[in-house]
């Protein structure tokens, strides 16, 4: 059996892109065995709502989805943060065909976010206490981050000084 | 046009023998880069052997997520095992390797269904994909529900309540205020297993309410809809002010309802929520408006008090969440700008999720309140603040 030749292979890149008005443009491509699909969608900055959302989807054996730019406009207004993928699961429905359109508006989100993201993170310093210091800074700042993942999970040195305030009777 | 950010990912799979898939995948992009290898039996899509490898990572502590990545092994990658996924590798490991897992999940999927669809194309070259669709469904269920058990076991199901009526207006025996008068009540809290989420039961948080020296408390399970009789219940149990709200979901964010005794189900959008509770005579707070992301804020993205304000959402409830237990102080803040500049009421809770939270912040009304027709009229005249009460 040949098992250097592939059964199947995927390709999905997700790109950012900041707009002359100052909104993001996100864009989803999906290539795989099976698919050929996209989603774009525009995002207001500040608000960081999804202003402007279009798509196309073939697939091998699922039917195309009808009239799948108006299905999208449900989203429109939708703000792109936390519990987002509740609500798009939710405006969108969960259709056998819908299924990889949910998850490409929610990887467009995910970008947006990734790229936000990555400004803040370019703040941190390159020396490892420094580094250290910066990433227990920022679980402070933002409590959700404490014992979410390995990293900032509970007796991680990362949270060691966030624990020693919640000992101290501090808010956390 | 230059690119801000950009991720890729590639997932590749391999028939290693007759009865096994090899898989791997790789997630590349401008912050994180990383790599899974894993397989998987094709009679059931369970996985095993699972390999994970960083190139690229933030903190200094990311390298520990590879210990946990084995959590995944034993799990049957069908449709529906993405909570799971999400709840064990993305919580205890990493959200991005349990990101590249999903990824990996599907293509394991559709590889398994080409395979299927070649196998029987050897009796019948003729077999269109339809055809083959046709007699395919039972093999989906069956893997399905193995994937649905799976996610049971890592969450408990929950059962919606009946519908229930407005509770009648019924006196506590002895409703107490505090030192300086007031009346505290944590206005947004959720229960195990009402709210999947939530990790402690009703019984739990009531005790530790009572413990702290809350007045009352308000049930906000996630568009669950607790019955009247079991509130009563819970009430003369504990000799304690408990009250019936519900936090339902719309297209613009989490709505705190009061007064309001419809279960609804699914997404809403707010401007029928809003007629839909006005109807009833009830009240709506736009719960956490600002509560925003894991690494950066409404400061970091210029989101200003003036701006915010625009927001459609505003214009449709009837009072905003101005101190929440889960966000940081800078959302909170920006809340409480909000709520000031378009003078609409403010309210406190802990939006706790397990006993630890409960009572961190509150309402602090200015006369007892003894049930939830009380508790309507009260956030109806403005005549309360939110506070931080331990």
């Amino acid at each position: 059996m040949a098992d250097n030749i592939l059964k199947f292979s995927l390709n999905r890149a997700t790109n950012v892109e900041k707009l002359d008005d100052g909104n993001l443009l996100s864009v989803c491509h999906l290539r795989d065995t099976f698919t050929e699909a996209e989603i774009r969608m525009v995002v207001k900055m500040p608000e960081l709502e999804i202003a402007e959302i279009s798509g196309h989807f073939r697939h091998i054996y699922l039917d195309g989805i009808d009239n799948l730019d108006d299905s999208l406009k449900k989203v429109l207004g939708v703000r792109v943060g936390a519990g987002m993928l509740k609500i798009i699961k939710g405006l969108l429905g969960e259709a056998e065909n819908l299924d990889q359109i949910v998850y490409m508006v929610e990887e467009c989100c995910h970008g947006v976010i990734l790229h936000l993201t990555k400004k803040v993170l370019l703040k941190a310093p390159d020396d490892p206490a420094g580094r250290q210091e910066f990433y227990s800074e920022m679980v402070k700042k933002s409590i959700r981050l404490y014992d979410r993942c390995a990293a900032f999970a509970k007796g991680s040195p990362l949270v060691a000084s966030l624990e020693a305030e919640k000992r101290a009777g501090g808010r956390f | 046009m230059i690119s801000e950010f950009n991720r890729n990912k590639i997932i590749d799979v391999a028939l290693l023998d007759e009865k096994t898939l090899a898989v791997h995948g790789i997630l590349n992009d401008s912050i994180y880069s990383l790599e899974l290898d894993f397989k998987v039996n094709l009679s059931d899509l369970v996985c095993f052997e699972i390999e994970g490898r960083w190139l690229r990572y933030t903190t200094p502590e990311c390298p520990q997520a590879l210990n946990f990545l084995a959590q995944a092994e034993g799990f049957c990658l069908a449709l529906g095992i993405e909570e799971k996924i999400h709840k064990t590798v993305g919580r205890t490991s990493c959200r991005h390797f349990a990101n590249l897992l999903i990824e990996c999940a599907y293509a394991v999927r559709e590889t398994a269904k080409l395979i299927r669809y070649q196998e029987a194309q050897v009796h019948n070259p003729e077999l269109t994909w339809q055809e083959f669709l046709l007699g395919e469904s039972e093999t989906g269920s069956n893997f399905s529900q193995k994937a649905a058990e799976d996610t049971e076991d890592a969450s408990v199901a929950v059962s919606v309540a009946a519908p229930a009526t407005g509770e009648p207006a019924k006196r506590l025996p002895t409703p107490a205020t505090g030192k300086s008068g007031a009346f505290i009540i944590d206005m947004h809290m959720h229960t195990a297993p009402a709210s999947p989420c939530a990790s402690d039961s009703v019984e739990a948080m009531i005790a530790k309410a009572q413990r702290i020296g809350l007045h009352g408390i308000c049930l906000t399970d996630h568009n669950y809809l607790w019955s009247a009789a079991d509130i009563r219940s819970l009430r003369k149990k504990f000799t304690f002010p408990v009250f019936r709200a519900n936090e339902i979901v719309t297209e613009q964010g989490d709505m705190l309802v009061y007064g309001f005794y419809d279960d609804v189900q699914g997404i809403i959008k707010l401007s029928e929520l809003k007629k839909r509770v006005q109807a009833a005579g009830g009240f709506i707070v736009a719960a956490h408006p600002f509560r925003g992301f894991l690494t950066f804020g409404a400061d970091d993205i210029g989101l200003t008090p003036e701006k915010a304000r625009s927001r459609e959402m505003f214009q449709l409830v009837d009072g905003v969440e101005t101190l929440n237990g889960k966000v940081t102080a800078t959302e909170n803040g920006l809340a409480r700008e909000v709520a000031e500049g378009l003078k609409l009421p403010a309210t406190g809770g802990s939006d706790a999720h397990d006993s630890s939270s409960v009572g961190l912040y509150a309402t602090a009304f200015t006369r007892p309140i003894n049930n939830e027709v009380e508790l309507l009229a009260a956030l109806k005249t403005g005549d309360y603040q939110p506070i931080k009460f331990r």
